[in-house]
């Protein structure tokens, strides 16, 4: 199972879903809070749910505000780096230079990658943590000095 | 453009919604600077994107500084994760934080007399943007280690915001590489 849980974390950085940032986040994780990683994804998938929700009612609204579009959007890309969510990242990036050039239908086209984006790692993450917890704690170790 | 208009500050023990259970009893982040423990291949923590995590020598991780001195930051971010996430990065370094959700709640607490050794500015805030709080920061004469962490990324931001007085512009998120290096130097370990 452990080999399992290394396959499905090595192909999440060769696929291109998660960059060195989430081995960041991996590296605060100890026996104390083993679920850390875990946690800060559940709560980075909570507040960035309601900015998709805030996105997806901006752009039901015509003429389209760019300049909320785009406050949005930073603020989705600023918290999708930190969980080293790199395919959310990019469309992030992308959906924000649509915004500078009021390209809306650029916009739109964006917004519906990184939704899909953002929902298949969601999904990955899901099954990954799962199976983490059935695979039990990694034995840990002291760096050496 | 204001998407808030709370002014919220928060120190240590006070910024964590109870169901994200990041916190100890005592308020500080749950991590351990004694050791390091990522999950994994084998305890490596070492990875990069696009080679399947395997072991690289990265010349920074979390735990290759220890403080020897009293070390305070504010971190200043609209999103309520990241400034949640950074300012839980500061405290697993060993630092005492503050974290405010918007520039003019920012520069009200530096007008009250706080003071910081290093201060985390986002570009886009409510209320108040990082560019002109960190101009009105600087302007009362604090001359603390400012860095402007953004998820901009554009080269008009980045002299936009170095002109206004951040002495590094550095693009979301913020990473041990940029941060420890930083750290030394205002612990006097440089």
């Amino acid at each position: 199972m452990r080999r399992q849980l290394q396959t499905m974390r090595k192909s999440l950085f060769d696929q291109g879903y998660l960059d060195e940032q989430f081995v960041q986040l991996e590296e605060l994780q100890d026996d104390a809070n083993p679920n850390f990683v875990e946690e800060v994804v559940t709560l980075y998938y909570r507040d960035s749910g309601r900015i998709i929700l805030n996105i997806e009612q901006a752009l039901e609204r015509k003429p389209f505000d760019f300049n909320k579009l785009d406050a949005y959007m930073h603020q989705f890309k600023g918290s999708s780096s930190s969980i080293g969510a790199k395919k959310v990242k990019a469309e992030s990036t992308l959906f924000r230079e649509y915004c500078r050039s009021r390209n809306g239908e650029g916009c739109m086209r964006t917004f519906q990658q990184l939704k899909k984006e953002y929902a298949t790692l969601r999904r990955k993450l899901e099954a990954y943590f799962q199976l983490a917890r059935q695979a039990g704690p990694v034995e840990t170790a002291c760096r050496p000095k | 453009m204001t998407l808030s208009r709370e002014s919220h500050t928060s120190t240590s023990n006070s910024i964590l919604p109870q169901s994200a259970n990041l916190l100890t009893e005592n308020g500080k982040f749950k991590k351990s600077m004694a050791s390091a423990l990522p999950s994994g291949d084998q305890g490596a923590a070492e990875a990069n994107s696009g080679n399947g995590g395997q072991m690289q020598k990265k010349p920074f991780t979390f735990n290759e500084i220890v403080l020897r001195n009293r070390l305070t930051a504010l971190v200043v971010d609209g999103d309520n994760f990241c400034r949640l996430l950074e300012q839980g990065i500061l405290q697993a370094y060993g630092l005492e934080t503050q974290s405010v959700n918007n520039g003019d709640a920012a520069v009200e607490l530096i007008a009250s007399g706080a003071k910081f050794d290093l201060i985390l500015i986002d570009m886009l805030l409510p209320i108040l943007d990082g560019v002109e709080a960190t101009r009105r920061i600087r302007a009362m004469g604090m001359r603390c280690k400012m860095l402007g962490v953004t998820a901009c990324s554009g080269e008009r931001e980045r002299q936009a915001f170095l002109a206004a007085g951040v002495d590094m512009f550095v693009e979301k998120p913020l990473g041990p590489e940029i941060l420890i290096p930083v750290l030394r130097e205002l612990d006097g370990q440089v």
